[in-house]
């Protein structure tokens, strides 16, 4: 279904900047914001586009050596990005 | 900076009092209120200084906002977009005000591509920041008035709670219209915020407080 990626990716996005924006209403985890990754990367549809998954697994690595937010939100905006490119958002 | 005190019956009318005094529209100032209840809303309301220089008393002992604001009118040069950026005075965190024709695309929908730039923004200045030092970077004073609109919809939700005695739960927002609610109505002895729901769906609840809390 397209658009399901973008808004898994939204999602994954959305988590991160409620961290680093710092709501103060909820506690967000780095295991939760990989679980929201790994759940874009489920879908086959990042293979539709060129380049989604790439950006999605450099994401996922930058969660896990504790980039900064601000790291991973935008190379999560790249995936989105490449997901447009790709025609598979509207 | 010129400011005025407003009073009235509700917060708008507060405001506009204030706003009739100062002879500006809303667009232009920025809003504080000093007491709320339930005779009378009192609220002080500064003009906002669109005049002040980039590089205004802040930027020379801060080089670090210089250096963002001039990667960011980089950036936006490289995006082909024709804007002044600015770095506002006096505020903590370092704040860049993007300010031009025509900069909606730039806002995007519920304000995600200003946030995606905001990003792309701390990622570039990063290795100039300090641990846990962030920039914020709004467009044409979306984010500052979009602050004043939630803290307004948090006084409304909070009046209607303390008539009716039943919590509200408002539209999804962002974390940092959250974030200004829980703000706005922390001293609030009689009505707490709480937040449920999962990103990007997140909502902010207003309700009663318990004796006990």
């Amino acid at each position: 279904m397209p658009g399901r990626a973008a808004g898994r990716i939204r999602k994954a996005i959305a988590l991160i900047n409620s961290v680093a924006d710092d709501a103060g209403d909820e506690e967000i985890t780095p295991t939760e914001i990989a679980e929201a990754i790994r759940d874009c990367l489920e879908l086959s549809e990042v293979d539709d586009a060129a380049n989604v998954r790439k950006y999605l697994g450099e994401a996922l690595d930058a969660v896990s050596d504790g980039m900064p937010a601000d790291f991973v939100a935008m190379t999560l905006y790249a995936a989105l990005g490449a997901l447009r490119e790709g025609g598979q958002v509207n | 900076m010129k400011s005025a005190e407003g009073r009235g019956r509700t917060l708008d009318e507060a405001v506009d009092a204030a706003l009739i005094e100062l002879k500006e529209s809303r667009r232009n100032v920025d809003v504080k209120v000093i007491s709320e209840g339930s005779e009378e809303t009192v609220v002080e309301v500064t003009v906002i200084d669109h005049t002040a220089p980039a590089a205004g008393s802040a930027a020379p002992a801060n080089g670090k906002s210089e250096v963002a604001r001039g990667l960011v009118e980089g950036l936006l040069k490289h995006m082909g977009v024709r804007a002044q950026v600015t770095v506002r005075t006096g505020t903590d965190p370092i704040t860049l005000d993007i300010s031009g024709r025509d900069l909606g695309a730039l806002i995007g929908w519920r304000g995600e591509t200003l946030r995606a730039l905001q990003s792309v923004t701390n990622v570039m200045v990063g290795r100039h920041l300090a641990e846990g030092e962030r920039i914020i970077v709004d467009v044409e004073r979306y984010r500052q008035r979009r602050e004043h609109t939630v803290r307004e919809i948090a006084m409304r939700a909070a009046r209607q709670v303390k008539m009716t005695g039943d919590a509200i739960t408002l539209d999804a927002m962002q974390p940092f219209e959250r974030r200004a609610i829980h703000l706005a109505l922390e001293g609030d002895p009689d009505v707490t915020s709480g937040s449920i729901g999962e990103e990007p769906e997140r909502r902010v609840v207003v309700g009663p407080r318990k004796p006990a809390e």
